[in-house]
């Protein structure tokens, strides 16, 4: 087959189309579903992965989280919450054994404090006590004002670091900082406000204060509150060594003989990816279904049509074999109509989805702000595998109908009216 | 020259198969047709005219005997060599013209070149001079739907001359035109005649047959007569 005939199936089949546009726009539209399912899945699925990465790079990849409670419920409530509580003392002894960490931070936390501001009082908002170090990790870089500081930490000074929720719900103006608000009627000053982190059910981490660590045993006193350590490795690559050695230091300081269990559990941020990986898992599960589905559908009406038209065509195609078409010529034509077809079935679905993409990421944040991970437009390697799988869709559908057509009989082809 | 054979057959025979019953269309025909003659096919309908036509425009092949065209032995080909040599030494004309209704005067007569891959310009050029050598060049752009039976056989004349094949093949070329038109397209043959073409009429019609300067006569699938026509029409 020479370079000239191949331009011309291809304006073959694009005159095809035009001369028979309701159909080939109904046989298109199977496709043109099937595609735009996978498209909008994988637009979905991608701006979900790419905030979840966000969340996870600054929650610290490189995290761990010793702490009473095991995140990942791996380990039954009844047997955790049976455990003892983990120190102030303890912390403070672990953050003199450990030595390969880049730094270590011990938190406390009133899970469900309510602040006042003027006449207002806002609730469900988690308040922590730490210290200075955890505004060294990514958790703690301030969008505004600043982390409070070791001397703020000595002398437990009534200063607070809010969560970049915490600050729009109750400063809407953006003007948090140097404000004072109460907690548990103690008045604290605003010192700073931690960039946004969140996205979608990680939104939580926006929802939390920080106070220098003896200022919140000031107020919410010591007893009854387990401490929980957030360790920096500094390096994925250090995160074995570091959970090792935490584990090494926490038995010995909770004096455990070698035949016992760990009575602590150690946290990563991979707790969450296996969460949202189900997630994932979900969407994908229901977006492959439907596109199958969909390309099913789009392949048999595409076939269908071929099929329709080579029959019309009989004669056609019998006066091309009898001017010398071979059989092979007959069978890329009739296979370039199909994948003509699904082409422009693929060129409608992404102006479609890009449409989607744009309007859906644009408008729907304002009113649904847990929408905000969405992207206005769409990656590029789903254009890619969009035009892979329309020109494959093609060339199945065409398949058959092509053959039939390649191995029509000349003398038979011509009788046919 | 003069006397070199294109078209040699040996022992054809056609034999269609319907059910039980075996149907002859061609019983052992045996024949040679040299350059540049000019031949019709005559007898009454079912005699095999069309199968033969078909079988010597290798669109069809016999159930038995021999073929040699211009010396190759046609049926040792597959359909890859027949479909070639349909595009490259034979030109055929049909009773219902058998144009493309979609496509131009031009583009039908293009077509037999873009399956021998000819680039676009060449092809263009070629189809339109071969449009004016039939006397269309007027006509050039228009649809089949859009021209007279007579211009409408002109087209596919020219279709079947643009790649200057060894034979022209015409199954009975007039049968849809008036006797008038008729007559005009069988002028347009004996020009071709006499530039040098080989030309094979198929027809039942005795004065259209007059045209040729040799007559083969078929009965029941066999040739009942083959005889010099000492009374063509040569328009001199
Ligand atoms: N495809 C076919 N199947 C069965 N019989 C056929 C077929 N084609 C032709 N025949 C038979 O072969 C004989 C010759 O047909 P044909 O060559 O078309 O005759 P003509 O062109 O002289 O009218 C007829 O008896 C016809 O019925
Ligand atoms: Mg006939």
């Amino acid at each position: 087959m020479t370079f000239s005939e191949i331009i011309e199936n291809i304006k073959l089949a694009y005159d095809s189309m035009r001369s028979n546009k309701v159909r080939s726009f109904l046989a298109s539209l199977g496709v043109v579903i099937g595609i735009s399912t996978v498209i909008l899945m994988g637009w979905i699925l991608s701006g979900l992965q790419s905030a979840m990465d966000d969340t996870f790079k600054i929650i610290g990849v490189d995290v761990i989280y010793i702490d009473k409670y095991d995140w990942a419920g791996g380990k039954k409530w009844k047997e955790t919450r049976n455990r003892k509580d983990i120190t102030l003392e303890q912390a403070d002894d672990f953050m003199s054994l450990i030595q390969t960490a880049e730094t270590a931070f011990p938190t406390i936390r009133d899970w469900a404090g309510t602040i006042k501001y003027e006449n207002n009082n806002y609730k469900g908002i988690s308040i922590l006590g730490t210290t200075h170090h955890h505004g060294l990790t990514p958790a703690g870089e301030t969008s505004q004002g600043r982390y409070f500081t070791p001397f703020e930490e000595d002398s437990k000074a009534n200063v607070v670091v809010i969560g970049s929720k915490v600050a729009s719900s109750i400063f809407p103006n953006n003007d948090a900082l140097g404000k004072d608000i109460k907690i548990q009627g103690h008045k604290f000053m605003i010192v700073g406000v931690i960039k946004k982190q969140g996205t979608m059910m990680l939104d939580f981490i926006d929802n939390q204060v920080f106070l220098p660590l003896g200022s919140f045993i000031k107020v919410f006193g010591k007893n009854g509150r387990s401490v929980s350590i957030g360790v920096k490795a500094g390096g994925e690559e250090k995160l074995d060594v570091i959970r090792e050695e935490s584990r090494g230091i926490m038995r010995t300081i909770r004096n455990l003989h070698p035949s016992e269990e760990d009575d602590f559990s150690i946290n990563e941020t991979k707790a969450f990816e296996s969460q949202t990986a189900q997630i994932k898992l979900y969407v994908w599960g229901v977006g492959i279904g439907m596109t199958v589905l969909s390309f099913i559908v789009g392949i048999i009406g595409i076939m269908n049509i071929m099929f329709v038209s080579v029959t019309e065509r009989t004669k056609e195609i019998g006066i091309r074999k009898a001017i010398g078409a071979k059989s092979r010529s007959i069978l890329f034509q009739v296979i370039s109509e199909a994948t003509a077809l699904c082409i422009v079935g693929a060129l409608i679905s992404l102006f479609i989805c890009s449409a989607i993409a744009y309007s859906v990421a644009t408008i729907l944040p304002k009113f649904v702000p847990q929408a905000e991970f969405l992207k206005p437009y769409l990656p590029m390697e789903l254009l890619i595998i969009a035009s892979l799988v329309s020109l494959f869709v093609g060339v199945l559908a065409g398949l058959l109908p092509a053959l039939r057509a390649a191995r029509l009989d000349p003398v038979e082809a011509l009788r046919f009216e | 020259m003069e006397n070199k054979i294109i078209i040699d057959i040996k022992n054809i025979s056609k034999i269609y198969q319907m059910g039980e019953e075996k149907v002859f269309a061609l019983r052992d025909v045996s024949l040679n047709i040299c350059k540049n003659e000019y031949v019709a096919i005559m007898g009454p309908s079912g005699s095999g005219k069309s199968t033969l036509m078909n079988i010597l425009g290798c669109l069809d092949t016999p159930t038995a005997g021999h073929y040699m065209f211009n010396e190759n032995d046609v049926s040792a080909m597959d359909d890859n060599d027949l479909a070639e040599i349909r595009n490259k030494e034979i030109g055929f004309v049909f009773q219902t013209f058998n144009l493309l209704p979609r496509a131009t005067a031009t583009k039908n007569v293009e077509l037999p070149l873009v399956y021998s891959g000819m680039p676009s310009a060449d092809r263009l050029e070629r189809a339109l001079k071969t449009l004016e050598n039939v006397g269309l060049a007027d006509r050039a752009e228009h649809k089949p739907n859009e021209l007279s039976g007579g211009q409408r056989q002109r087209v596919a004349i020219a279709r079947a001359l643009v790649t200057t094949p060894s034979i022209i093949l015409a199954d009975e070329p007039t049968g849809n035109l008036d006797s008038k038109t008729g007559e005009e397209i069988m002028k347009l043959f004996n020009d071709l005649w006499k530039k040098g073409n080989t030309i094979i009429l198929v027809t039942h019609e005795e004065d259209i047959a007059l045209h040729a300067g040799r007559i083969i006569r078929l009965r029941d699938g066999l040739i009942e007569s083959d005889y010099i026509n000492h009374k063509q029409v040569k328009y001199d």
